[in-house]
């Protein structure tokens, strides 16, 4: 599900994986679960010039939903997230391991059981 | 002569250049279908360019290699003429249904009835709602377009007035005589301000200026 073509591992949470409006996004749909676009830009505080285009890439790239509504009149987008943060966390976690077992092998796997989370 | 008897005998007269001309017509006819498949306009573009190119090329190939008749340049030039001709007319005249398919967009009247008639007063055009939280319109050929996006930050007579916009230009469109399209197609970077000049006149007349201008303040791109 998330296309891992690039990390940043010196970002900042999930703008490690994410463009910065793309984790802004997903950070606010994660903690509402369903939106309009008002209450993204409002919650985002992104102007919708730019969260517009992200919106239509990420219902592209599958990672959200939406559908119209129209309210007395007024047609909205409603967007939900098409998967929740422990199943985008778990995917992620996955993909990482993969690449790193790949490029190390067996010592990949002997310092993830050594690894204690030290920060 | 039969045409394949024709055919032959071109082929003698081209000699070692026939398989390389026909290589090159077919290449040529390739690229057009696929230049009217492509969805990047800038690959689109340049494999129309690639045809057309390869076309002329076809056609100077024939008319200096060829040792007998040169009716047969004059043949692969008017059949040059005719599809060019032919897949210009065609462009201008169904690029709406392209662009119904290519952004999947639904009939207006399904979802905001109002809008469909109030487009029918001004002019006979379609309206078309298309997915895309980007606010856009535009017009092509008797269509009109508009994003979910845009209906979405814009108030009723904020939306007639970008309708009155879009359908100027549908009523433009059909009174420009079909010769001088060529001639748009060929300058219409020159033409487009004051079109959008005159459009947004229109607009205003129809659907009031304060309507028009918060539209406009609203929106942040609209096309033609």
């Amino acid at each position: 599900m998330v296309k891992l073509d690039q990390i940043n591992i010196s970002n900042d949470g999930l703008t490690k994986f994410f463009s910065p409006i793309e984790a802004a996004i997903l950070r606010a749909l994660w903690n509402e679960g369903e939106m309009t676009t008002s209450e993204l830009t409002g919650k985002t505080n992104i102007p919708l010039t730019s969260v517009a285009g992200t919106l239509d890439r990420l219902v592209k790239a599958g990672y959200t939903t939406r559908r119209t509504e129209n309210v007395n009149g007024r047609v909205r987008y409603v967007y939900e997230p098409v998967f929740s943060e422990e199943e985008a966390a778990s995917e992620i976690t996955t993909k990482v391991l993969d690449s790193l077992v790949q490029a190390f092998g067996p010592l990949a796997v002997e310092n993830f059981s050594k690894y204690n989370g030290k920060k | 002569m039969n045409i394949v008897g024709e055919i032959t005998c071109y082929g003698q007269c081209l000699r070692l250049w026939a398989p390389i001309v026909a290589l090159i017509v077919i290449i040529s006819i390739a690229s057009i279908a696929s230049s009217l498949m492509l969805k990047n306009p800038r690959k689109r573009l340049q494999t129309f360019v690639l045809a057309q190119a390869a076309g002329l090329f076809a056609i100077a190939m024939t008319f200096y290699f060829m040792d007998c008749s040169q009716m047969l340049s004059l043949y692969l030039y008017f059949a040059y003429v005719a599809i060019s001709t032919i897949l210009i007319f065609i462009t201008l005249r169904y690029y709406d249904r392209l662009m119904i398919k290519r952004l999947e967009a639904k009939p207006a009247g399904s979802m905001l009835k109002w809008t469909q008639e109030y487009v029918d007063m001004l002019t006979s055009a379609r309206l078309y709602f298309f997915d895309s939280a980007v606010p856009k319109a535009f017009a092509a050929g008797r269509s009109i377009f508009i994003s979910i996006g845009l209906l979405e930050i814009l108030e009723d007579d904020e939306l007639k007035a970008v309708l009155a916009h879009e359908a100027w230009h549908i009523r433009h469109n059909s009174r420009i005589p079909f010769l001088s399209r060529f001639a748009l197609m060929a300058f219409s970077s020159s033409f487009e301000p004051e079109l959008e000049d005159q459009a947004d006149h229109f607009a205003a007349e129809i659907a009031g200026f304060a309507a028009l201008s918060s539209a406009r303040n609203k929106i942040d791109k609209v096309f033609i």
